[in-house]
């Protein structure tokens, strides 16, 4: 029978195409019911013959489902997922082993006469998975059995049905055929008898197998037919021995998108050797899928961001700040956000209202410390508080925060440090020396870990130590302080050194280089001492209008985001215009610009006339707390010294030779105490 | 004209449909629960791209949500892109999905991010801020506005509807 032009007929194999509902479903399904079982569980994909892609398998949530019910214009296949427990039982299982078992499943569904009442048993295939419901991975393996019979020579050309001679004939026979038998099927020719005809697959007549098409719906987009097409071969020569050595024909049904088959390709194959799938002992099996590489594998697939809340609110959270990228400041830099670790000294109004908008901008690492408790009357201005937080004990203000900040952005890593900030002049007792040593020690280190210092607290002196700290550990370090109706934001001159371009020379605005700014103590020429001794109940518990928190604590943010954002960073120059040259106003306008605007030294403003100005102040050489005495001092003795000026404010004025100055320069504090009563203290 | 109320909406979605089916087009209507608005058309397909380092093509399958938003009262197109494995694309990949070249398209203003109205879950959208006003300009008082959104919005995210449909609008 065999004639020249005989080529081996190859197949399409199946591509797995997965939804991620199969996943979401999986999930579920293992939570709430199958828990430690890893028995087998009955699925259902669909594969299409309408306008196919490739040569998919499908399958969705609806696998799981009891009765398969395939989408309008899919066909079922009929599955089963092998669902292990652990990585270890998916790798360690006999995958050889499985596909033997499953495919002889199949060939006892072929030689029982199952697949005459239901063809769709030819599709069988199976998963092999694990679940790591902790991260959302899944690895899986979509095997498609088949046994491996002797191979099928194709005989000529393939022909489409729109080739056949009287070919509306057939294709009107096959629109007859109802959508639940399309998926095998025969449809009988006689051309002399003028008989054309769909049948049921169970009409199978081994004696009419000249006037035979053997159709199915073909899946494949490919010249070749898919894999299934082998099954049916396998099923139909087992069937009708004598089919054996006589041509037959294959018809692959396809739609396109109109519906049309005029395009279907049709086969004529031939088996020379017989084989009896009875015998299954004998018969080997293929059928494992594929991995992306090609490679005979698994395949792994992370979902975790679209099925962990966490991830999928971090990534809601970070399209806020990428629309902010991709529309209007394209240069942004927001992979140096949400490294920066910030240290916020002090958990009160500034404290939580800066962290809001750090996690507002997309930081990621926060760490709060403070001393102090919740009380009744922190809730409504300290917005990481409720009254449940005063009720419950008086929680912590500093680990409060922390969890709070964590419940808004779960992604957000957060820590909380009960810790008291040793003070000048505020002496350290005996009993509490040991205990003082073990928080300087963490402040330190704390110091050391992070990029940038927030100074939020409510005392001027409590002030001190992060600002020698910050200088000391060349940080960047940004001060907030309020008065009842006024702010004073300011960055603090930095102690880093490195090489770069000296500020612009620019008419009418005087230039300051980031490492010759001032910090908050510069402007100062007491040391401090302590603020909260001799003075009432409403002094020491600054009153403030409520906004100035708020307004403060967005401009802390916002200016060092734009620090962060400038070429410089805390290196940057801040210019400022003369006050009492009439162009003042003029020259404002001429301060270079950085990605997000100017970059000033520090914001005053006050709510009375909401009016802001923008002072640039040098470094004082005296200075109490960043000052090259103080630092090189502190470098040499460390505790001691640091404990030597708890014991005395005074022994700081001395180290630093401001107990001397009697006359001070005028210009660097000329605005400074008469034009605003700048309270710096926080209300507790 | 421009804007829809929810029940010109539903009526047009539904006649929508019924075109579809009458076409063999695979769109379904689909019902979450019972506060409104809580009906919406689906359709989906598979869409070929090249990707990856040896720019091979991957096949992705796009499932497409016509809903109605009640801040806009306009048609809004919601779609979601997902690979083989089931994971999803998020916004940039599914940028590089419908414009794998131009970076400056029109389409980087439009297409976005949101949050599904009806399943509450972040989708990809077309954002309906100037639906009302193209609307306007092409749809035709009488006509079935939801056909018009689909056809006009459809095309930047490849979803083509068959010419029939046009065809078919004349005589309803």
């Amino acid at each position: 029978m065999s004639t020249e032009n005989e080529t081996i007929l190859q197949f399409a194999p199946w591509e797995s195409f997965v939804s991620p509902t199969f996943w979401h479903k999986l999930a579920e399904l293992k939570l709430d019911h199958d828990r430690l079982s890893d028995s087998k569980r009955s699925i259902t994909g669909h594969y299409t013959n309408r306008n196919a892609s490739g040569c998919l398998l499908e399958v969705d949530y609806t696998a799981y489902n009891r009765t398969a019910q395939p989408p309008k214009f899919s066909h079922a296949a009929i599955g089963t997922i092998y669902n292990k427990n652990t990585i270890e039982e998916f790798k360690a299982l006999d995958k050889l082993q499985l596909l033997a078992d499953e495919g002889k499943e199949l060939l006892a569904d072929m030689c029982s006469g199952g697949v005459l009442r239901d063809p769709s048993l030819l599709t069988r295939f199976f998963v092999l998975s694990f679940a790591d419901l902790k991260c959302h991975s899944y690895y899986y393996w979509f095997a498609f059995p088949c046994p491996l019979t002797p191979t099928l020579k194709l005989q000529g050309a393939v022909q489409k049905l729109r080739d056949l001679d009287n070919s509306s004939s057939y294709i009107n026979a096959l629109k007859t055929l109802p959508t639940e038998s399309q998926n095998f099927f025969i449809l009988y020719a006689n051309v002399e008898k003028n008989v054309f005809e769909a049948r049921n697959l169970s009409s199978l007549e081994e004696k009419e197998v000249e006037f035979c098409y053997f159709g199915f719906a073909d899946p494949s987009e490919y010249e070749h037919p898919a894999w299934i097409m082998r099954n049916y071969a396998a099923f139909l020569l087992q069937q009708c021995p004598s089919f054996v050595g006589k041509p037959l024909k294959f018809l692959g049904l396809r739609h396109n998108q109109q519906m049309s088959i005029d395009d279907s390709p049709l086969w004529q194959v031939i088996q020379t050797e017989a084989c009896d799938l009875r015998q299954s002992g004998d018969i080997k099996f293929v059928g494992w899928e594929l991995n992306k590489n090609g490679k005979m594998g698994p395949r792994m697939v992370c979902m975790r961001d679209s099925m962990d809340p966490a991830k999928l609110a971090e990534n809601s959270v970070n399209l806020n700040l990428k629309l902010m990228k991709w529309r209007l400041v394209p240069d942004l830099n927001l992979e140096i956000i949400s490294k920066t670790k910030c240290l916020l000294f002090g958990a009160g109004t500034l404290g939580c209202a800066v962290a809001r908008n750090l996690l507002s901008w997309g930081f990621k690492h926060i760490t709060l410390l403070d001393s102090g408790k919740v009380g009744f009357s922190n809730p409504v201005r300290q917005n990481l508080y409720t009254h449940t937080d005063a009720v419950a004990g008086n929680r912590m203000k500093a680990t409060t925060a922390a969890q709070r900040l964590k419940e808004i952005n779960p992604s957000a890593e957060t820590a909380g440090y009960v810790l008291e900030i040793p003070m000048p002049g505020h002496t350290i007792g005996e009993s509490l020396l040991v205990q003082t040593k073990e928080h300087l020690k963490v402040i330190e280190q704390l110091v050391q870990d992070h990029d940038v210092i927030f100074l939020l607290t409510d005392s001027r002196e409590s002030r001190w130590l992060p600002t020698l700290l910050g200088a000391a550990k060349e940080k960047i370090v940004i001060n907030a302080a309020l008065g009842f109706d006024s702010y004073l934001v300011m960055r603090h001159g930095t102690t880093r050194k490195e090489a770069g371009d000296d500020g612009q020379v620019i008419e009418g605005l005087k230039c300051i280089n980031g490492d010759q700014l001032g910090c908050y103590f510069c402007n100062d020429v007491t040391a401090p001492g302590n603020s909260l001794k001799d003075r009432t109940l409403d002094q020491q518990c600054t009153v403030t209008r409520p906004g100035v928190s708020n307004i403060a604590a967005s401009y802390a943010v916002e200016l060092l985001v734009a620090l962060l954002q400038h070429p410089r960073k805390e290196l940057a120059p801040a210019y400022y215009a003369h006050s009492g040259r009439g162009k003042s106003e003029e020259a404002a306008g001429k301060v270079p610009e950085g990605l997000l605007g100017i970059l000033p030294h520090s914001i005053r403003g006050m709510l009375c006339n909401y009016e802001n100005i923008l002072p640039a102040t040098q470094k004082f050489a005296q200075c109490i707390a960043c000052s090259a005495a103080v630092l090189d001092q502190y470098k040499k003795e460390g505790h001691a010294f640091l404990l030597k000026t708890f014991e005395t404010a005074k022994y700081l004025e001395d180290l630093t030779g401001i107990s001397e100055f009697k006359r001070l320069n005028s210009e660097i504090i000329d605005f400074d105490e008469e034009e605003f009563d700048m309270s710096d203290d926080d209300e507790d | 004209m421009g804007d829809l109320s929810w029940k010109d909406f539903l009526s047009q979605a539904k006649q929508f449909l019924e075109i579809s089916q009458k076409l063999d087009d695979n769109w379904v209507l689909e019902q979450k629960d019972s506060s409104e608005p809580n009906i919406y058309l689906k359709c989906s397909q598979k869409i070929k791209c090249q990707s990856g380092k040896n720019n091979a093509v991957e096949l992705f399958s796009v499932e497409y949500h016509v809903v109605y938003s009640v801040s806009y009262q306009v048609p809004m197109l919601f779609f979601q892109a997902h690979r083989s494995d089931g994971s999803l694309l998020d916004v940039e990949a599914t940028w590089k999905l419908f414009m794998p070249e131009s970076k400056a398209s029109d389409l980087h203003q439009i297409l976005t991010q949101m949050d599904h109205p009806v399943l509450f879950r972040p989708f990809m959208a077309l954002h309906p801020c100037r639906t009302a006003d193209v609307l306007k300009q092409f749809g035709k008082p009488s006509g079935n506005q939801v056909l018009s959104f689909i056809s006009l919005y459809g095309p930047h995210v490849q979803l083509h509807l068959q010419n029939a449909y046009g065809l078919s609008q004349e005589y309803t």
